[in-house]
C-alpha cells in the first residue's frame, strides 16, 4: 500500500505536535521512523493507522482517503498493546476469526507464527499471565499474522532480548522481502534501522528532517 | 430478645414446611426480579457501552442524568408506573395495575439505569483500548460490540448481579404497583413490611433471613466465576 502524506497537522490545544509537509511512502517498502522522544512518530502512526484524526491535512492510502475496506488492511501494534483476556492461541488467532477463516487454517497459520517467534509453549496460556516481552511477541504475533497490506508497529522490539529481537526482525524482513506490502516501524535503535530498513525518516519536534537511505540519514 | 430467636427458628419451619404459600412468593419474588433483570440488562449494557465509546455533544448532560437515575427512590418509580397504569392513566386500558407485570415493569425501570450506569463507568476506562484493538485488527461495529461484552464480561456480571440485588430487595416500588395481594403479587420484601407491621415480627425475621440467603447464593456464584477466571 502506498501512502501519501500532505500538510499534515497535528494539535492539542494550543501545542502543535505534528507538522509534515510532505511524506511518501511507497509500496512494500521497509521504512524506519527515528527520532528522540516526544518527537510525535506515534503519533503520526496513530493518525495513519486511523485512531486519531489529524487538526489538518490528508493522507491517501493507494491514492484514496481512508475507508472501511482499507481499515481491513491496515494494523497498527501500538506501544501499549493490549492483550484479550483469553489464551495466547486465541489472541493471535483473533484478527483471522474475524475474517472467518476456516478453523484448521487458522490453526496451521497460528502454530507456525508461534514457532517463528517461540511461542510455542505459551498456546494454552493465558495473555494475562505472560511476561512482559512474551506478551509484546504476541502482539506482533497477532499483527502479523494476516499480513496487513500496511503494518505500523511502534518500538516492535523494545524490552525484547537480543534472540528474540532476532526472531522478530527475520519475520519482518521475510515480509519485506515477499513483498506482503508496507512497513513503517519506529524504533530507537539506529542499528537496527540500518539492519532493515530501505529507507529510513527522521522526525523532531513534529516535523520531518531527513527521509533517505539510511546511510545518509544516520551520519 | 428472645423473638430474634424464635424468629429464626421459625425461617427453619417456614423453609422445611414446605408450605405453598410461602414458596410461591419465594418464587415469584425470583421470578420478577430475574425477569426484570434480563430486562434491564439487555437495554442497559449495549446502552451503557454505547455512551462511554460515543462522542457526542449532551454528553455531560446525559452522564449527570444517568447517574441520578442510579440512585431513584423505588417509591418514587412505583408511583410514576401506577400512575401510568392505573385505569385513569395513559396505559390504564392495559390492566396492568396490580399485576407481576407492573412489578417486572417498575423493578426494569430502577434497575436499567444501575445496569447502564455500572457498565459506562467500567467501558469508560477500558472501553477506548479494546474498540481500538479491534479496529485495528479489522473488526466492525458488530465485532467491537461482541468484544467489549467478552472483554468486559466481569465488569458485567457485575453490574447485573448489583442491579438483581436492588431489585430483589426494594420494596417501595412493588408495594405500589403489586399491591401485595396475596397469591397474586406478594413477595418477599411486601411480605416482610406486611408482618412487621402486623407485628409478626418472628415471620419478617424467617423471610428477611430466606432473602439473606438468596443473596447470598447470587453473590457466592458471581464470585466463583470471578475468582475462577
Ligand atoms: N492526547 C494527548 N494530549 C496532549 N498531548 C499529547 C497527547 N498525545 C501525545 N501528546 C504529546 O505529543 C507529543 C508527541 O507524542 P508522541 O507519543 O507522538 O511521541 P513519540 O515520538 O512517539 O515519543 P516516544 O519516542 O517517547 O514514544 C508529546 O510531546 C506528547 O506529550
Ligand atoms: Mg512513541
Amino acid at each position: 500500500m502506498e501512502i501519501n502524506i500532505n500538510g499534515l497537522m497535528k494539535d492539542y490545544g494550543e501545542r502543535t505536535v505534528l507538522n509534515i509537509e510532505s511524506l511518501l511512502f511507497e509500496s512494500n517498502k521497509l521504512y524506519g521512523i527515528i527520532g528522540p522522544n516526544g518527537a510525535g512518530k506515534s503519533t503520526l502512526l496513530r493518525i495513519i493507522s486511523g485512531l486519531e484524526q489529524s487538526t489538518k491535512g490528508e493522507i491517501l492510502y493507494n491514492g484514496c482517503v481512508l475507508n472501511k475496506p482499507i481499515l481491513k488492511h491496515i494494523t497498527f501494534m501500538s506501544q501499549r498493546h493490549y492483550l484479550l483476556k483469553t489464551t495466547v492461541f486465541n489472541n493471535i488467532a483473533y484478527p483471522l476469526t474475524l475474517r472467518k477463516y476456516h478453523k484448521k487454517i487458522i490453526e496451521n497459520m497460528v502454530d507456525e507464527i508461534m514457532m517463528d517467534l517461540q511461542l510455542f509453549e505459551l498456546k494454552d496460556q493465558l495473555a494475562i499471565s505472560l511476561s512482559g516481552g512474551e506478551a509484546q511477541k504476541v502482539a506482533l504475533a497477532r499483527a502479523l499474522i494476516f499480513e496487513p497490506q500496511l503494518l505500523l508497529l511502534d518500538e516492535p522490539t523494545a524490552n525484547i532480548d537480543p534472540n528474540s529481537i532476532k526472531l522478530i526482525e527475520k519475520l519482518i524482513l521475510k515480509r519485506n522481502k515477499e513483498k506482503k506490502g508496507t512497513t513503517l516501524m519506529i524504533t530507537h535503535n539506529m542499528e537496527q534501522a540500518r539492519r532493515l530498513c530501505d529507507e529510513v525518516v527522521f522526525i523532531e519536534n513534529g516535523k520531518l528532517k531527513v527521509q533517505g537511505k539510511e546511510k545518509q540519514v544516520l551520519v | 430478645m428472645g423473638y430474634i430467636m424464635e424468629g429464626v427458628k421459625e425461617a427453619f419451619n417456614l423453609l422445611l414446611s414446605l408450605d405453598r404459600e410461602i414458596y410461591s412468593i419465594i418464587l415469584l419474588s425470583i421470578f420478577v426480579s430475574f425477569t426484570s433483570t434480563i430486562i434491564s440488562a439487555v437495554i442497559g449494557t449495549p446502552i451503557g457501552l454505547f455512551l462511554a465509546l460515543k462522542k457526542f455533544k449532551l454528553k455531560k448532560m446525559v452522564t449527570r442524568l444517568l447517574y441520578t437515575f442510579m440512585s431513584l427512590p423505588p417509591v418514587v418509580v412505583g408511583l410514576f408506573v401506577a400512575i401510568i397504569i392505573s385505569r385513569r392513566g395513559p396505559l390504564g386500558h392495559l390492566g396492568l395495575l396490580f399485576t407481576p407485570s407492573a412489578m417486572i415493569i417498575a423493578q426494569t425501570l430502577l434497575i436499567t439505569p444501575i445496569i447502564m450506569g455500572i457498565t459506562f463507568n467500567n467501558a469508560k476506562e477500558q472501553g477506548q483500548e479494546i474498540r481500538q484493538i479491534c479496529m485495528t485488527l479489522g473488526g466492525n461495529r458488530w465485532d467491537t460490540l461482541i468484544l467489549l461484552i467478552k472483554e468486559m464480561r466481569i465488569s458485567i456480571l457485575i453490574a447485573i448481579v448489583t442491579g438483581f440485588g436492588r431489585a430483589i430487595s426494594e420494596v417501595g416500588a412493588v408495594m405500589l404497583v403489586g399491591g401485595n395481594i396475596l397469591g397474586h403479587t406478594r413477595v418477599m420484601t411486601t411480605f416482610i413490611a406486611m408482618n412487621n407491621s402486623m407485628g409478626n415480627y418472628s415471620m419478617s425475621i424467617a423471610m428477611g433471613t430466606v432473602l439473606l440467603v438468596i443473596s447470598f447464593i447470587v453473590n457466592s456464584i458471581l464470585y466463583k466465576y470471578v475468582v475462577g477466571d
